[in-house]
């Protein structure tokens, strides 16, 4: 049974016409339509995740992959959506819920690390206040037990606590990220979307981070959505996964299938070109 | 003693009045004249006029000789008074076009249908203190300086806006806006943001000329990205009419003067058509920097954004009010003794607390949870600034 | 007001003369009576006095919730009570008693010059006697003497947005107002908490009104505070400069933010007494003597007045009831820390 399902995932930037889901995707070649301009980042983009298990999604720049990620994760911006996303503890279409709904959904069960730093996190907070903000957010209310908390999941994302009150301005890009994780935690979501989580860091860096989400996801028993355009991220976090390309979703299953035998054309070259 | 040890002294308000009265009239002088505050210092009585947001040369001159030529408080004076007022009828919406110009430069154009015309300005002259003005009021009228120009007596041309000009071609994009025809009147309505165009120009008419003039600046100077090509810059008389209330004709019940400022900025809001955005700028009277500065702030605001001030709609006009500026920072001169004792309490808790000052604390306070380590040395704590209690 | 020539040559100087200057040619030209109509009622138009009413009411109506309404030009500046003016004045009537402090005192330039503009233009009676009045215009404070439900008291409010402490701009306040998004406010007072091991806040202490908007209270100590907390009179917030009314009616919960193990908390005036009455249970502001001494005195000159005659007269001596819950130094006053007060 699936803790997170989406169907028919849409999103167009643009005044759109109605021949731009025809005239773009894996055949055309294209993300834009040819005839209005209008840039179709995703379309028709189904998946389900399962409690406790990762999906990896995977493409280059344009193939829509952040598309999806924003739409899971119900951060609305500009452009035109379709279709639904569905979680198992709630009726209906989460995309049409209200703020206060997509509120308590986006602090409690359903959360996001962004792409960049600087959209997750108030740089001029301490480390330990941009954790504690989630927690308070969700009506903490005890100082010491914040801290505790805090303290606790500094340690599980492995940021050095004794730097738990220094300014996130002056964390590493590292420990920045590790921040963000440690946010997206903080009130047990049982779907965490990572949006290209090894962005900014060095590539020992990227490493150990993604060796402690690993094991915090493991530990946690978090459901996950990991999208990235590397490889590497891919085969070391999903269980299974989509390929992406012009918008569409190409080709799906599990990641080991997928990275050792990839049927369709594009993938053979992604894998191939990995160096 | 302060302002409370005395009692309120009907007697110490109107002693420290004739001071400040004694400080005017001492000399031997005679007191100016509301006609030559009007005649002679125009711009002061033009500035208070489109401060105060009301048309009146002759109630302006007063104000300004109250004032003691304190601009932000004659068109305090006449705010105040305007607001007792009662509002008769709303003008014919007014058509630039039908502007007596006086003056009108078109930086965008070496030639313009009509010309430029330099008029009255002292753009050009060379800034050299003028010692006989010293003494030119003793004796006989001064001379007429243009007393012996031959006029012309042929009608003047004119003058194409050249902002048609360029609407014609197609290169002027009008702003996106959700006016409906009938403008805001802020005076009556509190703004909230978001705003629309409407309420920015009034706010910016009104606003206070050193204001706008340092904000538009900034767009200028680089913090901004607004550097506007003036397509028209006009001071003249403009005539305002209403619709007579028996016949409902339009008659012109006066003219007023006028400056007035457009500008165009090359933005490229669509790729395949790019078009200019444009600023415009209005004053009472002849205060030109202030238009053209308003020009500057009309189209930065329209880029919305927060990463430069003078494109951001809500500190631009949090800011430019000059009554709301003078009242705000001038009344930090009353007494805030209360506030004041509270910040010492809060400041003296804290450093007794950390052992910053060694006196006995212990029951003094109530954070038993939250005991300083005795070990850990203050001179490592830096010392405690302040919430930003000023801001009351 | 007449046009030119009847107003006297007075100069324009700053400071409080000002705005003691504006009144007086406001209050010659009600003498001269002639020519234009006089002013109304009360000063403001009965337009703008119904527009302010009913701005009032829809505060009452969602306390706490900060009402924009459109701010008149007053003869004072802005910044100088404008807010709280156009709200006395428009609640004002021939028959009630106005009183007017500033700082605690009847006495300050400002408090006089306001309770002149009404006592002129309202045709009101004027009290220094807190519990004689109707209508209580006040500057940084709440009186001493518990206020009935036969009270309103109308503060002067200077900035009226809690969050402008963590974001300058209106427009995301206001959008985190509506949706009770009050997170970030959190985060500042857990820093607070961080770096100085309490809630370092003095005056303009944020509040939670009836649980659901966060409210500044205005630069009023946090002795005060506890007032506003299920009081039997009513509370109205004035801004001119903003343009902003809110309210808190009768018997609204009130509550200062704080954590449950970081509690909020008083001023503290320990070991300290009134020089002039003797109290140890009022809120006390401190003197510095030519000689160098420190002294403190009580902060209500009113009250003060009252308890260099009876120096145990209690804050609810005028009332039947016993045990009111005032804030700190009455009886039932549930604040966890109150100075050293006399219980």
């Amino acid at each position: 049974m699936s803790l997170l399902e989406a169907e028919g995932l849409t999103k167009v930037y643009g005044d759109g016409c109605a021949v731009c889901l025809d005239r773009t995707g894996d055949r055309a070649g294209t993300n834009q339509c040819p005839i209005c301009g209008s840039v179709v980042a995703c379309a028709d983009v189904d998946l389900s995740v399962k409690a406790g298990e990762v999906l990896g999604i995977v493409g280059e720049s344009g193939s829509g992959k952040s598309s999806v990620a924003e739409l899971l994760a119900l951060d609305a911006k500009a452009g035109h959506t379709d279709g639904a996303v569905r979680h198992a503890n709630h009726e209906g279409n989460l995309l049409d819920v209200d703020y206060q709904t997509r509120h308590e959904l986006q602090n409690g069960e359903i959360s996001l690390v962004h792409q960049h730093i600087r959209d997750g996190l108030e740089l001029g907070f301490s480390g330990g206040g941009n954790v504690a903000e989630k927690l308070l957010s969700a009506g903490w209310r005890n100082y010491e037990e914040i801290r505790e908390r805090v303290g606790s999941l500094f340690e599980a994302t492995e940021i050095p606590v004794d730097r738990m009150d220094d300014p996130t301005s002056t964390y590493s890009g590292g420990m920045q990220r590790r921040v963000q994780i440690a946010r997206a935690l903080a009130n047990d979501p049982n779907v965490i979307i990572l949006d290209e989580p090894t962005t900014g860091l060095d590539v020992s860096v990227q490493a150990r981070v993604l060796d402690m989400f690993r094991r915090v996801q493991r530990e946690e028993d978090v459901a996950a959505v990991v999208v990235s355009h590397d490889l590497g991220v891919i085969r070391l976090l999903a269980d299974r996964t989509l390929v992406m390309r012009h918008g569409r979703i190409i080709e799906s299953g599990l990641t080991d299938r997928v990275m050792e035998d990839p049927h369709h054309a594009y993938t053979q070259t992604l894998i191939n070109s990995v160096i | 003693m302060g302002y409370v040890a005395v009692k309120a002294g009907e007697e110490i308000i109107e002693r420290a009045a004739d001071l400040f009265e004694k400080q005017r009239v001492d000399g031997d002088e005679a007191t100016l004249s509301v006609d030559q505050i009007e005649g002679q210092l125009d711009r002061l009585t033009a500035q208070a006029m489109s401060e105060a947001g009301l048309y009146a040369p002759r109630l302006a001159a007063l104000a300004v000789k109250q004032a003691q030529g304190d601009t932000v408080e004659a068109a305090f004076l006449l705010r105040a008074y305007r607001s007792t007022l009662e509002r008769f009828d709303e003008t014919v919406v007014a058509d630039p076009a039908e502007m007596f110009a006086t003056r009108r430069v078109s930086p965008a154009y070496k030639d313009v249908p009509g010309g430029q015309i330099l008029g009255p300005t002292k753009d050009y002259t060379q800034r050299l203190l003028d010692f006989d003005l010293e003494t030119d009021h003793e004796g006989d009228e001064p001379d007429d300086p243009t007393g012996d120009w031959e006029v012309d007596d042929a009608e003047p041309e004119e003058l194409t806006n050249v902002m048609e000009v360029l609407r014609e071609e197609g290169l002027v994009h009008e702003p996106d806006s959700e006016f409906d025809g009938e403008p805001t009147d802020t005076t009556r309505e509190s703004v909230t943001h978001p705003v629309d165009r409407d309420e920015v120009l009034q706010e910016l008419a009104r606003g206070e000329t050193g204001a706008v003039t340092a904000l538009g600046y900034s767009a200028l100077r680089g913090y901004g990205q607004v550097h506007p090509t003036l397509a028209e810059v006009r001071v003249g008389k403009l005539p305002v009419k209403i619709e007579h209330p028996y016949t409902d004709d339009e008659v012109r019940v006066t003219d007023i003067e006028l400056s007035e400022s457009e500008a165009v900025v090359p933005v490229y809001a669509k790729r395949d058509d790019p078009q200019f955005a444009f600023g415009y700028g209005l004053t009472f009277g002849r205060n030109e920097r202030k238009a053209i500065a308003m020009t500057i702030l009309d189209a930065s605001i329209q880029l919305d954004s927060t990463s430069e001030p003078a494109e951001n709609p809500e500190f631009v006009l949090d800011v430019v009010d000059g009554m709301d500026s003078f009242g705000f920072i001038e009344h930090l001169k009353l007494p805030h003794y209360v506030t004041f004792q509270s910040i010492l309490d809060r400041i003296r808790g804290i450093r007794d607390r950390t052992g910053v000052t060694g006196t006995d604390t212990a029951d003094s306070t109530d954070d038993e949870a939250d005991a300083p380590e005795d070990d850990a040395d203050p001179a490592d704590r830096e010392p405690a600034p302040m919430e930003a209690n000023t801001d009351d | 007001m007449t046009e030119t020539d009847s107003t006297p040559n007075r100069t324009a100087p700053t400071d409080a003369v000002d705005s003691v200057d504006a009144v007086d040619a406001v209050l010659d030209s009600l003498d001269a009576g002639d020519g234009l109509d006089g002013y109304n009622y009360a000063y403001l138009d009965e337009h703008t006095k119904r527009e302010v009413r009913r701005s009032i009411l829809k505060a009452i109506a969602i306390p706490g919730h900060q009402v924009p309404y459109a701010s008149r030009p007053m003869p004072l500046a802005r910044g100088w009570g404008t807010g709280g003016i156009q709200a006395s004045l428009s609640i004002l009537g021939p028959d009630d008693t106005f009183k007017v402090i500033d700082q605690g005192s009847d006495e300050s330039v400002n408090a006089a010059n306001i309770r002149r503009l009404a006592g002129n233009t309202a045709d009101v009676e004027t009290t220094t006697d807190t519990t004689d009045a109707d209508v209580i215009q006040t500057r940084h404070r709440i009186p001493e003497e518990v206020l009935t439900d036969d009270q309103i008291l109308v503060l002067q409010v200077p900035i009226t947005d809690a969050l402008r402490k963590v974001d300058s701009s209106d427009a995301s306040n206001r959008r985190r107002h509506a949706h009770k998004n009050y997170g970030k406010m959190w985060v500042h007072l857990y820093e607070n908490v961080v770096e100085y091991g309490e809630i370092n806040i003095a005056a303009r202490y944020p509040t939670m009104v009836g649980g659901r908007y966060l409210m500044d209270p205005s630069p009023i100590p946090r002795w005060d505070v506890p007032k506003l907390d299920d009081a039997d009179n009513l509370f109205v917030f004035a801004a001119g400069r903003e343009a902003r009314i809110y309210a808190v009616p009768p018997h609204t919960s009130v509550e200062p933010l704080a954590f449950e193990d970081r509690e909020f908390q008083v001023e503290r005036f320990p070991d300290q007494s009134c020089r002039a009455c003797g109290s140890t249970d009022t809120y006390l502001t401190e003197i510095e003597t030519d000689d160098g001494q420190r002294h403190y005195v009580c902060n209500d000159t009113s009250f003060c007045l009252k308890r260099q005659d009876n120096e145990e007269l209690p804050k609810d001596h005028h009332l039947d009831r016993e045990g009111v819950d005032w804030g700190p130094g009455t009886p039932n006053n549930t604040t966890a820390d109150s100075g050293g007060d006399a219980e």
